[in-house]
């Protein structure tokens, strides 16, 4: 696999179930290991997993505040930038409700504002719409031209075959080996 | 290591563990009724650390497995895993404490003890030391249902074997029940076993921290030219 993103470029990855999509952004952001090859960034690194790594009995304002100061936010920093992008997605910030109680929807929203609290220049999305509604779902991929002209590399994980348009390239991951062994792929 | 990173970890953690309203009671129910079930028999002091052991080192244990898929996140955005640990140390440790102290009052008046300010720094000892275990349990065996059968069986084998047995001596509740059997005359050792139970103490921190590390640590890419 050989991928490279440039400033600017929104890349949709896409493939079969279990051909690795999910792996390879992993790598990229450094959570697992490469068996080998290498990875290289242009800096801050903004992941979205696929599903939301949340604290069920903290709140919005609570994530934001934790992952703000990882990201040597202060408090009010954080909280100011992270209701921006929440209310951007239609996050609705006047409950202070607990993460165990959102929908799978609102969580998801939480999910991808944290990956963008600190305006990372690298932003790796698996699958970041999954729940959202309709007018959500499109707002998403307007962002994702917005990302775009803001001079980062965006790299959306997604089966959505009407959206691939909404990408300056598509990447299509083959199958995992031994899944196109048994199909006679080999 | 960054100090502010430290605090707003436990005060995440601190807030996580105050909305458990059922955990919280039963964190101080746990070693309140080992106590009173043996509380006329000689053995009620220790029933009541072994009680205390369950509830801090299970409090310690889910603190760390409740977080282990945000952890790996957290380092992603710049936390250090060793700011992970020490921030939930932080905040458990003090609790432990507060839990420990109250319930060395009552036990001080309805047990009477000889040396009830030694039957505190048991109890204190207690505490810390099933933060430390159950950190530790968390770490090297980070699921619920394996983690949680580990902690019952060495601190349920503390409580069967004899205080002399050799098997007693390796396990980590030694020194703290030592302390609290200690508390009970005018003569029982105490700087022995503060010792023991800081060294074992250290010791499991310091596996918990290299199995964190192991765990959620992430990869540093190189940046480009």
């Amino acid at each position: 696999m050989d991928l490279s993103v440039d400033a600017g470029e929104v890349v949709a990855l896409t493939g079969e179930n279990g051909a690795g999509k999910t792996t390879l952004l992993r790598i990229c952001a450094g959570i697992i290991r490469a068996d080998s090859g290498s990875v290289r960034v242009a800096g801050k690194i903004g992941y979205c997993p696929q599903v939301p790594g949340l604290f069920e009995l903290l709140t919005a304002d609570d994530h934001l505040v934790l992952f703000g100061r990882g990201s040597g936010l202060n408090r009010d920093d954080a909280l100011r930038r992270g209701h921006a992008t929440l209310a951007e997605f239609g996050f609705p910030l006047h409950e202070r409700t607990l993460v165990r109680d959102l929908s799978g929807g609102t969580r998801q929203k939480l999910n991808l504002a944290l990956a963008l609290l600190a305006d990372p220049c690298v932003l790796l999305l698996d699958e970041p719409y999954q729940g959202f509604d309709r007018g959500t779902y499109v707002n998403f991929w307007d962002h994702c031209q917005k990302w775009r002209s803001e001079g980062k590399s965006v790299v959306v994980v997604t089966h959505m075959l009407a959206e691939f348009g909404r990408a300056d390239r598509v990447v299509e991951l083959a199958p995992h080996p031994s899944r196109a062994t048994r199909r006679g792929l080999r | 290591m960054n100090p502010v990173r430290l605090l707003i970890m436990a005060e995440m953690h601190g807030r996580d563990l105050t909305r458990r309203h059922a955990a919280l009671c039963l964190l101080v129910a746990l070693p309140l009724s080992f106590y009173l079930v043996s509380a006329n028999n000689a053995n009620a002091v220790a029933a009541g650390g072994v009680g205390m052991a369950f509830s801090v080192s299970g409090a310690a244990l889910f603190s760390v497995l409740s977080s282990r898929h945000v952890d790996q996140r957290l380092v992603l955005t710049g936390y250090q895993p060793i700011e992970l640990l020490l921030g939930r140390l932080l905040f458990l440790g003090p609790l432990g404490l507060v839990i420990g102290g109250g319930f060395s009052t009552l036990m001080a008046l309805r047990s009477g003890p000889d040396r009830p300010w030694v039957m505190a720094l048991g109890v204190s000892a207690v505490a810390l030391q099933s933060v430390a275990f159950g950190l530790a349990v968390g770490a090297i065996v980070p699921l619920e249902l394996e983690g949680t059968l580990v902690l019952i069986g060495v601190i349920g084998v503390q409580l069967a074997v004899q205080q002399r047995s050799e098997v007693s001596k390796v396990l980590p509740f030694y020194g703290p029940r030592r302390l609290l059997n200690s508390s009970l005359t005018m003569h029982g050792p105490i700087a022995g076993p503060l010792f023991q139970t800081a060294l074992y103490g250290i010791g499991m921190l310091l596996v918990t921290r290299i199995f964190i590390s192991r765990r959620i640590d992430i990869e540093r890419h190189d940046l480009l030219e």
